[in-house]
């Protein structure tokens, strides 16, 4: 087990250097002064002195493997410099707005588990049933709609015509505790109903591939009383393959969050990354990706320590 | 291609077409179409700004209305379409084109190409695409341009890593060797071998690929950092009419309905696409769904007085398929008595019926086969004779495990690889029997080494996984016994084993009889008559879902009955020890093979591979007519037959 | 055949080895699992040898390495006197017309997509075999050799039952006229009445073509049955080698005698061998003689040295260090 965590600590680390690499590489290769394509706005460009600054400021003016050192050194002190724009630091707007985006992925992920999980796993079992039939095609029908849609039919809804709950915005827990909440259910729902519907198609092709397995008759012929069949030879193998697949699916949701969020004006890390994009600031572009990149490597990591824990023969290959 | 299969192509091809495929492929079609038909269908422009119309209702002139520039919406929402539906079709055609090839490149040459192809993908996914997208924006601005590059960069690795895996698994099949063997080129195996094999999976995601670009477009759109304006697109629009939307709810509505009706025309495409393409990926029947046996529709049919040496009883008992239309009949008219202290064989060959017999006789029967007419009888542990059908679902699983018990014939999947040996075992033991966990422990313990398994208490905590075939199914054996159970069934338990291995689990379940105190009877399947010979008191032969002989093993491996029996018995060359084909003999063969179940010849199932049938065969059903020596046979030719034999 | 004239083999083998990566992954790459060790042995022209073994004995390894499907090592690997090692590309893809392979598996050795015209078809086109209007003519004779119906030619495999399939895999086997066919379990999924079928068939055809088999099988009533000669392997090495009937009822190696005696027969064996354990993994087999760990007539001796294949009678060796036991 040892070595199995020794692996994949270093398969995780080999891979954050890779995508640090990635995104720094990226200026490089890019044709051209890469300061002068940041100030070009549609056909006028920067002055030199503007180009001159930001060449400066972005450490442009260093030889290419000077950048490279300084900017991994720096990223692993969570030190990504300050913004091209107000000078901000940029490490202290991504841990102000960091947390207020985990809440969201976390409570909607709890919701989306909590309604997918039995639901896929009840559709599995009963595969071509009514309740597989109706579940299946409307999973099917929200699967193909965008997070940003949801969110803006949502608000219609929720918020103009049946007026429940805020269109949106954000109140700190510690100021108002209600009102938090009030504001977190939809934007909470909407990221939750995107993974819920992958977490539904999982659980049930998952339920219903196991159930056909040799193992599950072996213990019906034991005479094992039907729910713990289903709990222990079914459910339990079935979640494997389904959090390895929600794991592969959180990059695709940490995206669409950005999306959810601006739509509801909450105050993670969309609204930095969004205004920084438009403003061009690419040195907190790339932080917030860097830092989007490795929560994501950390969560896929700690699903494939769990995968192990549920399947033994994985801990072995 | 000869000219014969050229003809009618178009034809032939509009037949293959999935019945499946046509709705969605309809729709699709529609909804691509429709955004690139737009100069036919509204002469409206679709930038032109008319700001004293904003908000206008819809009207004829602009049948959606107008937005909030005073522009059409119609026109709008259909060149929004072209843009989004460019976009995502020509970034995943790229995408699907590198992809594919990269992947085939990893897959030909492997080495560091491999290593390329499959880490590309992985690193990929670290990005959240839109994440990723957005970087790239930053650096080169917005732009339907900047889109498809970024985008084709995402989505080609997961192409590369489709065409890879599948490629490789393509290859290692046995008709990718075969055409090596013969020596075919390599790029001509690629190209006309492995290439068509792949195109389904890589299909499917280009679907999934299509479906997530228009959403990455349309939200990058929504930012206002994809599509420039004034260039409509479905993401703007939706931006653009967030703020009216109390007053102008049409202007939300119009772009998301066309978004999500797109996407979803593009995923209901690619779910039967999937399902036409992998066909067993329906709603399928796991070995979990268990049909209920019923109560013998047969009046009057009042339960002979059991002899009391009687464990089980199968009597006549049909079993149908069911099937849209006409259900099949898989077995039919099938009799069995099984009696205390006897190992019973049933033989025959893949299809004869031998183990739904046996899963009949467990109330184990798959879910979408039906047991049509005939009655299913147990003698419990009490002495109690029960009919299978008048239990509940409750009374089913007292009795399985507890009254009998069955071993499979995959040792290697019998056992869950994800609890422990020691685990399942306690679990069959706490199923029946209240008893502490430490004391199901040392039973189980006690049965593991009572099977032959060296070390059991080490094995006992260990995963199936870290033993040998023989072992786990010995650990089966054992699992099985572990209460004591009157009737053991073991469906063909030794065919995936070693030949060494074999012998040894035949003679365990022989001294297991021997040893069993209360006395164990044994329902023995396999299609091996050599096993039989050695382990079986009464063997049933069936063929096409009959029983067609039965009685003392002795008797009828010795002086068969049956033709089909006799067939048998002269097809295995261990049974002509004399015969060698270097000196010209052959095996004494019978010709055919035997009838699919909704295809079985009028009268005996048999004829049309028998050496000995007549013409009234074809008309007369034969029945299992009793014979003396306690045997059976179901053949109107059968007393001719033995005098043939004699 | 029986009469065995010494003539050049068309198959010689010497020394061949085969390694695979596997198990776990240590600290200097993956270990290696040889699961063939020093196997040596001659096919005749027109012969029919049988490759006998359980999981692990490496006997289908073998069939795949002569074809050189699979890279392998040896000392010589000679098919009609060309050392097969280091041929280049394109004269090997030219002798893979003399040289061909029937599978295990019915449905997995035929391309779903294709019809079995298009399947013969490739066989021929790849060596230029009956263009034109010999095609068809051709087509039809080997579809009538291997028994089938010539109508069924322009049917796709999955029309087809699983004999009808591995005689359609004869059949594209036959299509380029080879000297040697490879049978890797060529009718062991098939049911008995089937297989005695398939059996018969691949007897005729040697009998009227000549053609060599290397007939790999783990059931020894069928191997005695249809070969000249039987090779018995273990673990990845030749046990025992010698005439079929011989091997087969009166065994030099204990291994064969246990493996007969082990198979299930109607006339019942009074004195079962009884071998103890299991078969052990090809990562850490035993030293020396690598059946010693089962074997009941085993000697401290055994353990230390790996015992040559020696003559044991007029055409057969065995590998075994007693003399005084079968």
């Amino acid at each position: 087990m040892a070595a199995f965590l020794f692996r994949r600590l270093v398969a995780a680390a080999g891979m954050l250097l890779v995508v640090g690499t990635i995104i720094f590489s990226l200026l490089v290769i890019v044709p051209g002064d890469p300061a002068a394509l940041l100030l070009a706005t549609g056909g006028g460009s920067g002055t030199e002195e503007q180009i001159a600054a930001v060449r400066e400021r972005m450490g442009l003016d260093q030889p290419v493997w000077q950048q490279y050192v300084d900017f991994l050194t720096s990223s692993l002190r969570f030190d990504f410099g300050t913004s091209l724009i107000d000078g901000s630091s940029i490490a202290e707007n991504i841990g102000l707005r960091l947390p207020r985006t985990l809440e969201l992925i976390v409570a909607g992920a709890l919701f989306a588990l909590a309604v997918a999980i039995p639901a896929g796993t009840y559709a599995g079992l009963h595969a071509g049933g009514r309740f597989d039939v109706v579940a299946s095609a409307a999973n099917a029908l929200l699967t193909s709609v965008p997070g940003f849609v949801v969110g803006t039919l949502f608000i219609y809804l929720f918020a103009q015509i049946l007026r429940v709950l805020p269109a949106g915005g954000y109140v700190p827990f510690a100021q108002d505790p209600v009102q938090h909440l009030r504001m977190l259910v939809l934007p909470a729902l909407t990221v939750g109903l995107h993974l819920s519907t992958i977490i539904f198609r999982m659980t049930r092709a998952s339920v219903l591939e196991m159930r056909g397995h040799d193992w599950v008759r072996t213990a019906t012929a034991k005479g094992l009383r039907r729910r713990l069949v289903v709990r222990r030879h079914i459910l339990r193998n079935a979640l494997g393959p389904v959090i390895t697949v929600v794991g592969l699916q959180l990059g695709i949701l940490l995206g669409s969050t950005v999306l959810v969020e601006f739509v509801y004006n909450w105050p993670g890390l969309s609204g930095f990354l969004v205004s920084a994009v438009e403003q061009r600031d690419y040195p907190s572009v790339r932080a917030v990706i860097l830092t989007v990149a490795a929560i994501f490597i950390a969560i896929n990591l700690a699903i494939e320590i769990l995968y192990s824990l549920l399947d033994p023969r994985i801990r072995q290959q | 291609m000869t000219p014969q299969a050229q003809r009618p192509g178009w034809r032939r091809l509009a037949a293959a077409f999935p019945r499946r495929m046509i709705v969605p492929s309809v729709l699709l079609a529609a909804l691509i179409i429709i955004p690139f038909a737009a100069p036919l269908i509204t002469d409206a422009n679709p930038i032109r700004i008319s700001v004293r119309e904003r908000l206008s209702p819809p009207s004829w002139a602009h049948p959606l209305g107008q937005d909030e520039f005073g522009r059409d919406r119609l026109a709008r929402v259909l060149y929004g379409g072209q843009i989004s539906l460019t976009v995502a079709f020509v970034a995943t055609s790229i995408a699907c084109i590198v992809g594919t090839l990269f992947g085939l490149i990893g897959a030909y040459f492997r080495g560091p190409f491999q290593f390329v192809t499959t880490r590309m993908a992985d690193i990929v996914l670290c990005f959240p695409p839109i994440l990723l997208a957005l970087l790239v924006v930053t650096l080169f601005g917005p732009g339907a341009v900047t889109l498809v590059a970024v985008l084709s960069v995402l989505y080609f690795p997961s192409f590369a890593r489709i065409a890879f895996s599948e490629a490789l698994r393509v290859s290692s099949l046995d008709f990718v060797e075969a055409s090596r063997a013969l020596g075919t080129p390599s790029r001509r195996i690629l190209l006309r071998t492995i290439l068509p094999n792949i195109a389904g999976p890589v299909s499917v995601q280009y679907s999934l690929t299509a479906a997530a670009a228009i959403t990455i477009e349309s939200g990058l759109s929504f930012l206002g950092l994809g599509v420039v304006p004034p260039a409509p697109s479905w993401g703007q629009m939706i931006r653009g009419a967030r703020q009216f939307m109390e007053q102008d709810p049409l202007g939300i509505l119009i772009p998301c309905i066309a978004l999500t009706l797109t996407i979803y025309a593009i995923n209901f495409f690619c779910d039967r696409l999937r399902d036409t393409l992998d066909p067993k990926g329906g709603a399928g029947d796991g070995k979990d769904t268990v049909s209920r046996p019923i109560a013998s529709a047969v009046a009057g049919h009042t339960p002979v007085a059991d002899a009391p040496e009687t464990v089980a009883e199968i009597r006549d008992l049909r079993l149908d398929l069911a099937l849209p239309g006409a259900p099949v009949t898989l077995i039919e008219d099938v009799s069995l008595r099984l009696r205390a202290n006897e190992c019973t064989a049933l033989v025959g060959e893949s299809g004869s019926g031998k183990s739904l017999s046996s899963l009949a006789l467990m109330g184990l029967l798959p879910g979408g086969i039906r047991q049509s007419s005939g009655q299913l009888r147990l003698r419990r542990k009490s002495g109690e004779m029960v009919d299978l059908a008048t239990l509940t679902a409750r009374e089913l699983e007292q009795v399985r495990g507890h009254d009998v018990a069955m071993i499979f014939q995959e040792p290697m999947t019998s056992l869950n690889p994800v609890h422990k040996v020691g685990t399942q075992m306690v679990e069959a033991i706490q199923a029946h029997r209240p008893m502490s966990a430490e004391a199901a422990r040392k039973l189980a313990i006690t049965l593991l080494e009572r099977v032959g398994i060296n070390e059991a208490a080490r094995r006992f905590d260990g995963y199936p996984h870290e033993m040998s075939g023989g072992m786990r199914q010995r650990v089966m054996i054992a699992m099985a016994l572990s209460c004591e159970p009157r009737l053991l069934i073991a469906d063909e338990p030794t065919t995936a084993l070693d030949v060494t291995i074999q012998a040894e689990i035949i003679e365990l379940l022989r001294d297991l009889r021997r040893d069993y105190a209360d006395g164990l009877s044994l329902l023995f399947i396999s299609h091996n008559l050599g096993i039989v010979a050695d382990i079986a008191d009464r063997v049933a032969v069936m063929y096409s879902g009959q029983v067609v002989e039965e009685g003392p093993t002795d008797l009828v491996l010795r002086a068969p009955l049956h033709p089909y029996t006799r067939a048998l018995l002269e097809s295995m060359p261990s049974s002509h020890e004399a015969l060698h084909s270097a000196r010209g003999d052959r095996l004494q063969a019978i010709s055919g093979t035997p009838p699919l179940p909704n295809a079985r010849p009028s009268g005996c199932a048999f004829r049309d591979r028998c050496p000995i049938a007549i013409e009234a065969c074809a008309t007369i059903r034969p029945h299992l007519e009793p014979r003396p020596g306690e045997r059976a046979v179901r053949c109107i030719r059968a007393p001719e037959g033995q005098e043939v034999a004699a | 055949m029986t009469d065995m004239t010494p003539t050049r083999p068309l198959l010689e083998v010497r020394g061949l080895n085969k390694h695979y990566p596997a198990g776990k992954r240590g600290l200097f790459g993956r270990q290696m699992m040889q699961v063939l060790r020093d196997v040596s042995f001659d096919l005749y022209p027109g012969e029919v040898l049988g490759l006998v073994g359980e999981s692990g004995s490496g006997k289908s390894t073998i069939g795949k390495a002569v074809l050189r499907l699979v890279d392998s090592q040896s000392q010589a690997m000679r098919f009609d006197g060309r050392e097969l090692a280091g041929l280049p590309t394109e004269d090997l893809r030219r002798l893979r017309k003399d040289m061909q392979i029937i599978f295990q598996d019915p449905y997995a050795s035929l391309d779903p997509r294709k019809t079995i015209r298009a399947t013969l078809t490739e066989a021929l086109d790849t060596h230029g075999l009956h263009r034109g209007a010999a095609r068809q003519p051709r087509l039809v004779a080997l579809m009538q050799m291997v028994g089938l119906n010539p109508a069924f030619l322009d049917r796709r495999p999955h029309e087809f039952s699983g004999g009808q399939r591995q005689r359609i895999g004869i059949a594209r086997a036959l299509a380029v006229e080879p000297r040697f066919i490879v049978a890797d379990e060529a009718v062991s999924a098939l049911d008995v009445s089937i297989q005695a079928q398939v059996l018969n068939l691949l007897a005729d055809l040697r009998a009227k073509t000549g053609v060599s088999l290397l007939f790999i099988s783990h059931d020894l009533s069928v191997v005695r049955f249809i070969s000249d000669r039987v090779m018995v392997l273990y673990l990845g090495r030749v046990m025992e080698v010698g005439p079929a009937d011989q091997v087969h009822f009166a065994p030099r190696h204990p291994y064969t005698a246990a493996l007969v005696s082990a198979e299930p027969s109607l006339h019942k064996a009074p004195d079962r061998i009884r071998l103890t354990g299991e078969i052990p993994s090809p990562l850490n087999p035993p030293s020396g003689c690598v059946f010693r760990s089962r074997c009941p007539y085993a000697l401290p001796a055994c353990a230390t040295a790996v015992p040559d294949l020696r003559p044991a009678g007029e055409g057969r060796m065995t590998a075994c260090i007693r003399d005084d036991i079968l």
